[in-house]
């Protein structure tokens, strides 16, 4: 079983843990974190010199432990587009113009590059479900909203998969298109029938009673 | 037409949490009146399917990207208040899970896309939409697509003259409008007119299921 890439690390680890504690307060740890993220945010825009934003890339590498690879990994995968095509842009203005500037392109990447491997640092160091502990119903359609978003790119994959098995030679663009709106569109009726149910369901049981 | 984080300065994103921090409370207050438990299960399913159609996305020249919102959608099925919201919380996830957007850049993203594309939509399905109603649609999805893209190129392309070093460099974004607005607009024309069909598929059938609830705001 693969895990649930919509939920946090922290979040990961509870459950494959099996822990049951109900959630009454938010954790102190957590919150912490969350202030120290939303601090170094707000430090790194304010810094302008590629040397201290490299020195704070060090700090954050260090501050993420054992999973740094995997985190800067993500980042990096993650603002590589935008940085190439803003950083092509920047070298091609800089080469009609007679000069290129490197310290505004080792500026923007670095600064690019440290705030998405701050956000992948939080993503898996903060259980977002005991910060938004006292607020039952932000919390509640959140978890809705990521279970749902789980099962729609699971049933979109099935699809995928089984058109493609279904289809003797390749399908022409409008077939395409006329199978996934009919499909599309049963997903969804399936999906707020499933999310219906799941209500009527809590709401039976006095889950959303508070 | 995502703003990532890093190419917005801070002169520009704490003004913007500034103005979106207030929406945000008025629009969960509007949106505890109307979550009832028919409506909390269709609004959960139209916000993945929004995070869904966003999550497609294009790079494109002008630092952002192009891809489907949703926002009409959400507006026209539920309202403008519960669509601003909810796209928000799409925008929140789409930088917490899959990197894209950023939270520095999510009140400008939101305000542009959720906002100003919600009332963007009610505006012209209000002013359109007794001639011809499916048509009204259409057009709303359009012009809240190009709306948000266009406020978005202007945000990105202000960043040289709002945030830049003594000698003349950028510290952000580093391209003005002239390269902005054209590099973001122009690709949205035809995403514009993908969201239009989808929008206009998707409420069809909506409507057929009972599904569209508050339609003003």
């Amino acid at each position: 079983m693969t895990p649930d890439r919509t939920l946090s690390g922290a979040t990961r680890r509870r459950v494959g843990q099996g822990e049951r504690k109900p959630w009454r307060s938010g954790g102190p740890r957590d919150t912490l974190r969350l202030a120290l993220y939303l601090s170094a945010v707000l430090v790194a825009t304010l810094v302008h010199e590629p040397g201290v934003l490299a020195g704070g890339m060090g700090i954050a590498l260090v501050c993420c432990g054992r999973m740094r690879g995997v985190l800067l990994r993500k980042a990096f995968f993650a603002v590589l587009p935008v940085n190439l095509m803003i950083s092509a842009g920047l070298v091609l203005a800089g080469g009609l113009a007679g000069s290129i500037d490197g310290n505004a392109l080792l500026l923007l990447n670095l600064r690019v590059l440290l705030l998405s491997l701050l956000v992948a640092w939080t993503v898996h160091a903060v259980d977002f479900d005991r910060v938004l502990a006292r607020w039952p119903a932000a919390r509640r359609w959140l978890a809705i909203v990521r279970i749902h978003i789980g099962l729609l790119q699971r049933q979109a994959s099935d699809y995928r998969i089984a058109f493609a098995s279904r289809s003797a030679e390749p399908p022409t663009l409008a077939t395409r298109y006329r199978a996934v709106a009919a499909h599309g569109l049963g997903l969804l009726d399936k999906a707020v029938q499933n999310a219906e149910a799941t209500t009527l369901a809590m709401r039976s049981r006095g889950a959303l009673d508070d | 037409m995502h703003i990532p984080d890093g190419l917005l300065s801070p002169q520009t994103w704490l003004p913007a949490f500034a103005i979106a921090v207030p929406l945000w409370a008025l629009g969960a207050r509007r949106l505890a009146h109307t979550m009832g438990d028919a409506v909390v299960p269709r609004l959960a399913v139209f916000t993945a399917l929004a995070f869904l159609m966003s999550t497609l996305m294009v790079p494109l020249p002008g630092g952002t990207s192009g891809h489907a919102v949703g926002v009409s959608l959400l507006t026209l099925v539920f309202g403008p208040w519960p669509a601003f919201m909810a796209y928000s919380l799409v925008l929140l996830l789409q930088a917490l899970v899959i990197g894209a957007g950023g939270v520095t850049a999510l009140p400008v993203n939101a305000l542009a896309m959720g906002f100003v594309g919600a009332w963007t939509t009610v505006g012209c399905v209000a002013l359109l939409g007794r001639l011809h109603h499916e048509a009204a649609i259409a057009v709303a999805a359009v012009a809240s697509i190009l709306l948000s893209a266009l406020i978005v190129a202007l945000v990105l392309g202000l960043q040289p003259w709002i945030a830049s070093a003594a000698d003349g460099s950028p510290r952000f974004f580093p391209f003005g409008p002239a390269v902005t607005v054209p590099a973001i607009l122009i690709p949205h024309l035809f995403l514009a007119a993908g969201e239009a069909a989808l929008t206009v598929l998707i409420l069809r059938h909506a409507r057929k299921r009972h599904w569209v609830g508050v339609t003003t705001p």
